[in-house]
């Protein structure tokens, strides 16, 4: 290659507690190159980026970039140093205007002895705006009024404006048009021309092999390899991505255990608004039912809407008993058991004991005519929490004191003392570490063979062909394909149906 | 070297200081080291018996109000309308109690259900913050209050006046602390109340009905401020504008001063209401013993309050603060 | 015109109308019910003398409340500040005066923010414990005596010396949001604290900021109030927090206009159209006792249309 190189990245590396998401991460992009940063999800490739841009700090190793190392604290020492970043969420501010959204942090040129010079500023802004095209959006309006794809294109012209040398651009066009995304096709272009570089991550293969120069796939936080995009396929990109021989010893190994014909619970044409849209299927007696999709597919809100969770639920949910599940405290009481993807927050209260955690779904059964007994309501969240072997000091220990996993044995903890018979759960093995998953694992597959039906909801595929009878994979808030448990079945064509 | 070592027991000091451990005994220490000064510089006055009935007089009702205020701040929710409930409550109890003195006891504790059910009302069903709702509500009533009040003081029966015995008073307050404990303790109520304090989110996805714990919640307290408005009525007798005035300030004060976390949740303690109305009862009869003028007494326990907030206040509970 | 209406949602006009058809309402309830002492030329004038004082508060809070704070120190400033201004100007007239009360304003606020940002407390319960602290202050800078603002001295206390500095205020305000890196730092505050400290916003020193450009307006708030009442009494008791009600139903207001870019212009309508209820109530021949009653729904009714939590929302 004889370009020059633009940006180099050494031994990068970034620890969240347990989990390892970004481990020893090495690349370089030369100027004038579009690079495709792909991986599943978790592979670390946003952490990455965000390390890039000042979002997070850096754990270890270094960036250099055109020849200078870099320390960057946020955003704004990263745009200085030429690098900006368009985020996946939303990226612009409420109650701001559009010009004060693309200036925020870098008023300075528009401040005159203390006074912000709003006219310059919105002339300048529009400008800006039109010379993208966008003169639709008012420079001088509030961000307020526009929608979420405007909201983007905003975003767009904020990190572009100043000519970064290194744009990231992390899975925006997801929230484009077909319209947006080619104004953003657009620009990654005229960056290349003008010889700076661009990171672009996506989903979407297709579009990542028609508009970048050279592709750099990661994996569980490791950095696999670099090749040019021209030269391969998207089942090239594919195999790099899953490629991994790991894991298969955790899962289940049995194929050929038949599941029951009992229905235990059907879920009939669910719609959440915004997030699922007529989702009908039955769970049955002994089976674990995998769901996969990509992040924003809908596939999380499947387990709010069985525990009766979710907002504006339209369909039904209903038990084989007839009983019909529409609020959380009924769902409890029939036995149905949920762990949330979102643990910290919706899982389990982290400021109380883990003691208070594990009981408080089983109050009433442990309650004698109505009547606590605090021994008895230890004694209780001992065992449980000893029988998931969680590591702590006693149970009145505080649960904000543990780790991912064993935070994760405490949410178990409570529903397996509760004993329900349906368990969804969301992303069970999410930032914990091998051993604990294999722990899962074990009580999943034993769960099953006692005649419990599990939904498990998960974004790691290999874990859904490990360990489910029946996989749904689902796009845009609908199931697009369904998958019977069968050794053949390979990661591939489970992403066919995602993306 | 030295230094290093110093530094070191600084952050030691600091961790010591900062941690729940300290935070849990810190009442007492302050309940001993108050009533230690006091009795120092009131030179033993505050200890007779005759001001210790007196002050026992005083923290009846209060703690009938706490007890209920209590279950309110363990929800991490504030409520600014205890004085005006009581103002109110107590209006209607001397109207009432012309006609029947039960039926006087009854609309009280309705009187200030009502109340505390607008005010859960609007802090559930509309998610406002429960500090804004409570103190518009508690203009309100203050204005209510103030417009049954406007000719003349309403006057209360005399057979409800008759009514003003010290073991009447003490069996009520005692029932009220004793019910409360129980429930607290030994019901699912004090775990669902706690729950809700320490992690709303997932106390609701561990089956918590939040929205009614916390409305329930509001309507108890509103008729536990309706049950002290009784006992407020059968000790003054006329209910003049001012009736309950600053109550509020008074119980959050109080209860800050027990040790209960601004921030509600896991590590509230049901000793809290008893350690902090004594205390802020002390603090109250010294200063006033002490000859102190009433805007100095409101000084020092401004200052009182700020620190002791400061102290144990659980910052871990608040991703921002506000 | 249904399609015009579409087209103007969102924008500054539409806000415009919003409030607009608000003021009429009111207006048209009341003069329907009291057409005779309600409402003319002349009352509509005293109604809008007496809203600006609350607008100047409700513009100052303006910048606190956006970023999600509180303060209920607010009255207990007022009265502090005017007593200091009424006390100074006996010696130094106007100057003794404006100095008084915008510089003891200020000062409160410098305190205010810094014991927030040092005691890491929410500005709810550190505003009410220093509101107990103030009214002390304010009882032993008055010596316990009632102060009045010398006959000479009441330039502020109508039109056209009250509407002027009102004004003043008004046009500080819009500089302030419009022309300096204040409002937009307080605003991205209050819209998402974290990507605001991601953005390189100094967080702490803008909410420092804020609470001192707050109690600045408290302190113009007070010129305008001690020169309206001519006189000021320092009470203990949590009396002044009635003073912290309508100023605030004006922030929210300007809260609730902030999408369409009209914040002050929605703190004075807003308050004007509290004035109107208010004044309408009295012409009912409601007793003033009442009013507190009417502050108190109307404030309540206000925040639960305009400040309403998120849905699962985790609300305290």
């Amino acid at each position: 290659m004889d370009k020059k190189t633009l940006l180099v990245a050494e031994h990068i590396d970034k620890r969240f507690g347990i989990t390892h998401a970004v481990n020893d991460v090495s690349l370089t992009i030369a100027a004038g190159e579009i690079r495709g940063l792909i991986g599943e999800n978790g592979s670390g490739k946003s952490t990455f980026c965000q390390m890039l841009c000042g979002i997070y700090t850096i754990g270890g190793g270094t960036f250099t970039l055109d020849g200078k190392q870099l320390h960057i604290r946020n955003q704004v020492e990263a745009n200085n140093e030429g690098i900006s970043i368009i985020v996946q969420e939303m990226g612009t501010l409420s109650g701001l205007t559009v010009a004060e959204n693309i200036y925020l942090g870098h008023e300075e040129p528009f401040m005159r002895m203390g006074v912000k010079d709003t006219r310059a500023m919105n002339r300048e802004a529009q400008k800006l705006l039109d010379s993208y095209g966008f003169g639709q959006i008012k420079a001088g309006a509030m961000i307020d009024q526009y929608n979420f794809e405007d909201r983007k294109l905003v975003e767009i012209v904020k990190a572009t404006y100043m000519k970064p040398k290194i744009l990231v651009i992390d899975e925006t066009t997801t929230a484009l048009s077909q319209n947006g995304r080619l104004e953003l096709y657009k620009i990654m272009d005229a960056v290349r021309e003008d010889g700076r570089s661009v990171i672009f991550i996506s989903h979407d293969l297709s579009e990542v092999l028609a508009h970048t120069d050279t592709v750099s796939v990661l994996r569980d936080g490791e950095y696999i390899d670099t090749i040019e995009s021209p030269q391969v396929t998207e089942d090239d990109l594919k195999r790099l991505m899953v490629g991994r021989e790991i894991g298969s010893a955790y899962y289940r190994t049995d194929y050929d255990d038949p599941v029951t014909g009992d229905t235990v619970l059907s879920v009939q044409s669910v719609t959440v608004p915004g997030e699922l849209d007529n989702i009908s299927f039955d769970l049955h007696k002994g089976e674990i039912l995998g769901f996969g999709g990509l992040s924003e597919s809908g596939m999380h809100e499947i387990g709010k809407a069985i525990f009766g969770a979710s907002w504006d639920r339209e369909g039904t949910v209903v038990l084989a008993d007839g009983t019909k599940i529409n609020d959380i405290p009924t769902a409890i009481s029939h036995s149905i058991a949920y762990t949330s993807k979102n643990r910290d927050n919706e899982s389990i209260i982290l400021n109380e004991s883990i003691r208070n955690n594990i009981v408080l779904p089983s109050l009433e059964d442990l309650a004698n005519h109505g009547l606590l007994n605090g021994r008895k309501l230890t004694s209780f969240a001992d065992e449980q929490a000893k029988n998931m072997q969680t590591k702590m000091q006693n149970v009145h220990q505080f649960v904000s004191d543990l780790s991912g996993g064993n935070k994760q044995k405490v949410v178990l903890a409570r529903w397996l003392g509760k004993g329900s018979d349906i368990l969804v759960l969301d992303s069970p093995t999410r930032g914990i570490d091998v051993k604990v998953k294999q722990a899962i694992y074990a009580l999943m597959a034993d769960l099953r063979k006692q005649g419990k039906a599990i939904i498990m909801i998960s974004e790691e595929i290999q874990e859904l062909l490990g360990m489910a009878d029946r996989i749904l994979i689902m796009k845009d808030g609908k199931v697009n394909g369904e998958f019977l448990r069968n050794p053949d079945l390979s990661e591939e064509d489970l992403i066919a149906k995602m993306v | 070297m030295e230094k290093k070592n110093k530094s070191n027991e600084q952050s030691k000091l600091r961790a010591f200081l900062t941690g729940d451990k300290f935070k849990a005994v810190l009442p007492l220490i302050g309940f001993v080291i108050i009533i230690v000064v006091m009795h120092i510089m009131t030179n033993g006055k505050i200890l007779t018996p005759k001001k210790l009935r007196l002050l026992f007089s005083q923290i009846y009702y209060p703690t009938i109000v706490a007890t209920g205020v209590f279950f309110i701040m363990t929800l991490g929710s504030i409520d600014f309308t205890e004085g005006s409930t009581l103002g109110v409550a107590s209006i209607v109890i001397s109207v009432l109690s012309f006609h029947s003195i039960p039926l006087a006891i009854i609309g009280g504790i309705l009187t200030g259900a009502a109340i505390g059910a607008l005010n859960g009302f609007f802090h559930v069903k509309f998610r406002l913050p429960s500090f804004i709702v409570t103190i518009c509500t508690m203009y309100l009533f203050r204005g209510v209050c103030a417009y049954f009040t406007t000719e003349s003081a309403v006057p209360a029966s005399n057979a409800i006046k008759a009514l003003d015995q010290d073991w009447l008073k003490i069996t009520i307050t005692l029932a009220v602390l004793t019910v409360a404990f129980f429930l607290f303790k030994f019901t699912r109520i004090g775990n669902d109340v706690k729950a809700v304090g320490s992690g709303e989110t997932a106390a609701r996805f561990s089956g918590v009905r939040t929205a009614r714990v916390k409305f329930l919640t509001f309507v108890c307290a509103g008729a536990l401020t309706g049950l002290a408005a009784f006992v407020n009525v059968i000790k003054v007798g006329s209910i003049t504008s001012t009736a309950g005035n600053q109550l509020e300030t008074q119980i959050l004060i109080s209860l800050v001063l027990g040790g209960l976390p601004i921030t509600g949740g896991a590590k509230v303690r049901f000793t809290n209401i008893i350690v902090g109305t004594l205390m802020y009862a002390v603090l109250n009869s010294g200063l006033s013993i002490l000859g102190y003028e009433p805007q100095v007494q409101q000084l020092i326990k401004g200052v009182v309050f700020l620190i002791f907030v400061a102290l144990t206040i659980d910052r871990k509970a608040l991703k921002v603060i506000k | 015109m249904p399609a015009k209406l579409q087209k103007l949602k969102g924008t500054r006009a539409y806000g415009y109308l919003i409030l607009l058809a608000m003021v009429l309402f009111f207006y048209a309830v009341f003069k329907i019910l009291t057409p005779d002492n309600f409402g003319s030329p002349a009352n509509l004038y005293s109604y809008l003398q007496s809203s600006i004082i609350y607008s100047v508060g409700g513009c100052g809070l303006y910048f606190i409340v956006v970023m999600g704070l509180f303060d209920f120190a607010v009255g207990a400033n007022v009265v502090l500040s005017s007593i200091v201004g009424v006390i100074l100007s006996e010696h130094f007239g106007y100057v003794g005066f404006v100095v008084g009360c915008l510089g003891c304003g200020t000062l409160i606020g410098l305190l205010i923010g810094t014991l927030y940002n040092q005691l890491n407390v929410p500005s709810m319960i550190v505003t009410v414990g220093l509101m107990l602290i103030f009214e002390c202050v304010a009882v032993f800078v008055a010596g316990g005596v009632k102060q009045t603002l010398a006959p000479e001295l009441r330039f502020f206390s109508g039109a056209p010396g009250n509407i002027i500095l009102a004004v003043l205020a008004f046009v500080l305000m819009y500089f302030i949001l419009n022309y300096t890196k204040v409002g937009t730092y307080c605003n991205a505050i209050g819209s998402n604290e974290f990507t605001a400290k991601n953005m390189g916003i100094n967080v702490k020193k803008y909410k420092l900021i804020g609470f001192i450009l707050l109690h600045f307006f408290v302190g113009i708030m007070a010129i305008l109030t001690v020169s309206y009442g001519t006189t000021m009494t320092a009470l203990t008791g949590m009396t002044t927090m009635s003073r912290n009600f309508q100023p605030l139903m004006g922030t929210f207001f300007g809260v609730a206009f902030r999408k369409y870019g009209i914040p002050i212009s929605a703190i004075v309508i807003g308050e004007f159209i509290i004035s109107i209820i208010f004044n309408g109530f009295v012409a009912l021949g409601a007793p003033t006792t009442i009013q507190n009653v009417v502050t108190g729904a109307a404030l309540l009714a206000i925040v639960a249309l305009t400040a309403r939590g998120a849905r699962g929302s985790v609300v305290k």
